[in-house]
């Protein structure tokens, strides 16, 4: 009976050891995902801004700008591009809405961003774009990868369509998550224009024929949680100028928009206990489980080893009790 | 050889579960009917 017990615990104990390194490096980086069907909104706002009123052509300062950011999955898309890349593929829908304090759209940039579904790799495919512009990501954006590093990463500004280091900064908590902040400075680089602009009548082509160029520079920061490379928190102090052409009236430049563009409390407040949640579930895949499972493992086989070394050690022979001598 | 046929079953098991559940993988749903945002949503 011990030995049929200690074979048992010896397949338990196999079972629990080898699954330990399977769900670490075999199960994790093909179940972490994003899903294909990925939706999500965002909103930030910039209090005490400066802000270009078209009309006279001059900045104002206004009480507050708001930026509805919206990211919104393609699974068609995604399915069609995986089929060539051989890997699970996202493809995210972004609108990047920018609304006035009267509520009016400031300027609105559509974008489309295909990447690897764990790795958080670029991913080419047609259709990847920004506000219509063709374009080749080779960094990340919005999202950092599962089990981000401490070191700098490439980073993908939509307003310039170029990619730039975003630099570790350091590890800090923000409201209770351990976090690593990084930070990018995209200095002053002149920009397209929004193809959808805020006034009727005005296109990019018709301002391009004043000489006025759009120039913009901003530093980025975000606070990412680094289990689930979802950021916690982000900000941006941004400044636009539009410069030159007859647009100015003989200006040199003017300012189009300033201002120290913040998430919003209930946002904030959503996206912590949102990330908790996920930090959790890749704690216990790449932690709390491979390491409870080789614990297993190891005490099972312990258990194992000793009842089959008692169901070997041989029976204390029976010593007949010597008899009364008599004298 | 018991012992060896007992290990290699532990070892067999543990492929198999894993490798089924990778298998099932994720469920990529549907594409959210929800427009993409042209206005302030009042919460998260």
């Amino acid at each position: 009976m011990r030995r049929k017990t200690s074979l048992v615990l010896l397949a338990l104990a196999v079972f629990f050891a080898a699954l330990s390194p399977l769900l670490r490096w075999y199960a994790f980086p093909r179940l972490a995902k994003i899903p294909a069907n990925q939706y999500q909104d965002m909103v930030l706002e910039a209090k005490d801004a400066t802000l270009l009123d078209y009309g006279t052509m001059t900045a104002k300062k206004v009480s507050k700008v708001t930026i509805v950011q919206t990211l919104k999955g393609d699974v068609a898309a995604s399915e069609k591009i995986e089929k060539t890349a051989g890997r699970d593929v996202v493809v995210w829908d972004g609108l990047s809405y920018v609304q006035g304090p009267d509520g009016k759209m400031v300027s609105e940039i559509p974008e489309r961003y295909i990447f690897d579904a764990h790795s958080q790799a670029p991913v080419h495919a047609p259709g990847e774009m920004v506000d219509g512009d063709p374009v080749k990501r080779t960094g990340i954006e919005f999202k950092w990868p599962f089990l981000t590093e401490k070191r700098d990463y490439e980073y993908f500004d939509a307003q310039s369509r170029t990619t730039n280091p975003i630099h570790y900064e350091g590890t800090r908590t923000f409201r209770g998550v351990p976090v690593y902040y990084f930070e990018q400075t995209v200095p002053w680089i002149q920009v397209p224009f929004p193809k959808t602009m805020p006034v009727k009548g005005i296109t990019p082509e018709t301002v391009a024929r004043t000489g006025t160029t759009r120039w913009y520079t901003t530093v980025r920061r975000f606070w990412v949680e680094p289990l689930t490379g979802a950021p916690v928190y982000g900000e941006e102090i941004h400044k636009e100028e539009l410069r030159g052409g007859t647009l100015l009236g003989g200006r040199e430049k003017v300012t189009a928009f300033a201002g120290h563009v913040k998430m919003r409390e209930d946002y904030i407040e959503h996206t912590v206990d949102l990330v908790k949640a996920n930090r959790l579930l890749v704690l216990l895949m790449t932690s709390y489980l491979p390491w409870g499972f080789a614990t297993l493992g190891v005490l099972l086989l312990l258990l194992a080893l000793w009842l089959e070394a008692r169901s070997r050690r041989p029976h204390p022979a029976k010593v007949p009790e010597p008899e009364p001598v008599t004298a | 050889m018991r012992a060896l046929i007992a290990a290699t079953t532990g070892l067999v098991l543990a492929f198999a579960l894993v490798l089924a559940i990778t298998a099932m993988g994720q469920q990529t749903g549907r594409t959210s009917p929800k427009p993409l945002l042209t206005t302030v949503p009042a919460h998260p």
